[in-house]
């Protein structure tokens, strides 16, 4: 009979149901991209992979473009099963929050023109430019380490200068990131 | 259809050019506001993707594509930001044991990460000031957020409060 093999296969169904479920848990419970990352690392570092490879995963995952929690969580999902694994991961990180924010935002186009939301809009967002302004500082401290490279400052003097003069900020962006390739050597 | 595929590019775009959901919001003001949503509704999308749980950068593209083009719309933007940091894993993973962080896709992100925090100062500005509450209530909540924010209190709780204070306060 062919028992290993159906062996097999079910504990690698129940790794992709674990990594599914541990990215749904993950998601649920944290607020965002950066702040999912210690939660993630009680459920993963050394269950489903060593802790250096976690602590690679984290640093890649600030260093490539797009989404953070959902970098990490393929990175995770790969070091665990391979490719399945990504799948698995993805799903399970993309779900909770798009379905609560796609039942967010149903609510929120009927009352478009209700005076409650103009206020509530109203008061949220200096609060909302407060968190961007703080966002904004906290990655610049984090890219630039402890010391201020008189480059990095360059860098965001230019970008400004561009900003102002209302250059369209993809351009700017690229341009900046190139300055850093040629300057960063 | 032109919607649709403008509305996936968009999102591709700002995915490739910022590395966290957060830090995309700067860019993200620019290629959205005026073009597929209004102001009002961008700070709707920024405060709610703070308020619930969850990846920050498609909750972002959800609410925007949701409101550009209905459920559509969600799925092309949500596609969009998600296919970039997809098959650049995939990329990365194959090559893993070459690419260092000295690898030039590491000093480009170097460059581009001043740029993104003072892009994200920039719009912080254009979302106060186009808020309408520039006054002292503006300036109240404003300054009593940062300084709770950088206390480490939860950004989503403060973002709510101050939502609330707006309806009860501004009748």
């Amino acid at each position: 009979m062919n028992h290993p093999k159906l062996f097999a296969n079910l504990s690698r169904y129940s790794t992709w149901l674990k990594l599914f479920w541990m990215f749904l848990k993950v998601n649920l419970l944290s607020p965002s991209g950066p702040a999912s990352i210690g939660l993630l690392y009680d459920e993963a570092a050394g269950k489903l992979m060593s802790e250096e490879r976690f602590v690679e995963a984290v640093g890649f995952s600030n260093v490539l473009p797009g989404s953070e929690a959902l970098k990490l969580a393929m990175f995770v999902g790969h070091a665990a099963a391979g490719v399945p694994g990504v799948l698995a991961a993805l799903l399970g990180a993309i779900l909770p929050p798009t379905m609560m924010m796609l039942i967010v935002a149903a609510i929120l186009q009927r009352f478009q023109q209700a005076d409650w939301l103009e206020h509530f809009v109203s008061g949220m967002s200096p609060a909302v430019a407060a968190l961007m302004a703080l966002v904004g500082w906290e990655l610049f401290r984090a890219g630039t380490g402890k010391k201020i490279k008189p480059r990095i400052l360059l860098i965001a003097a230019l970008s400004a200068l561009g900003f102002w003069l209302e250059i369209p900020s993809p351009l700017v962006l690229v341009g900046a990131g190139i300055l850093g390739v040629l300057f960063f050597r | 259809m032109p919607d649709l595929l403008l509305l996936f590019w968009t999102f591709l775009k700002v995915n490739l050019l910022s590395t966290s959901g957060p830090a995309s919001v700067g860019l993200l003001h620019g290629e959205t506001v005026g073009r597929f949503i209004t102001e009002s509704q961008f700070v709707q999308a920024v405060g709610f993707s703070a308020v619930l749980p969850g990846s920050d950068a498609i909750q972002l593209a959800m609410y925007i594509g949701y409101a550009a083009a209905g459920i559509p719309g969600g799925l092309a933007a949500m596609l969009g930001s998600i296919l970039p940091p997809t098959a650049l894993i995939f990329g990365v993973v194959n090559i893993l044991h070459r690419l260092r962080r000295e690898a030039w896709v590491g000093r480009f992100v170097e460059g581009l990460t001043p740029a993104i925090s003072v892009l994200m100062l920039f719009t912080a500005w254009k979302i106060f000031e186009k808020g309408g509450q520039t006054g002292l209530f503006g300036w109240a909540i404003a300054l009593v957020s940062l300084a709770l924010m950088a206390r480490d209190f939860p950004a989503r709780i403060v973002v709510l409060v101050a939502g609330i204070l707006g309806v009860v306060l501004l009748q």
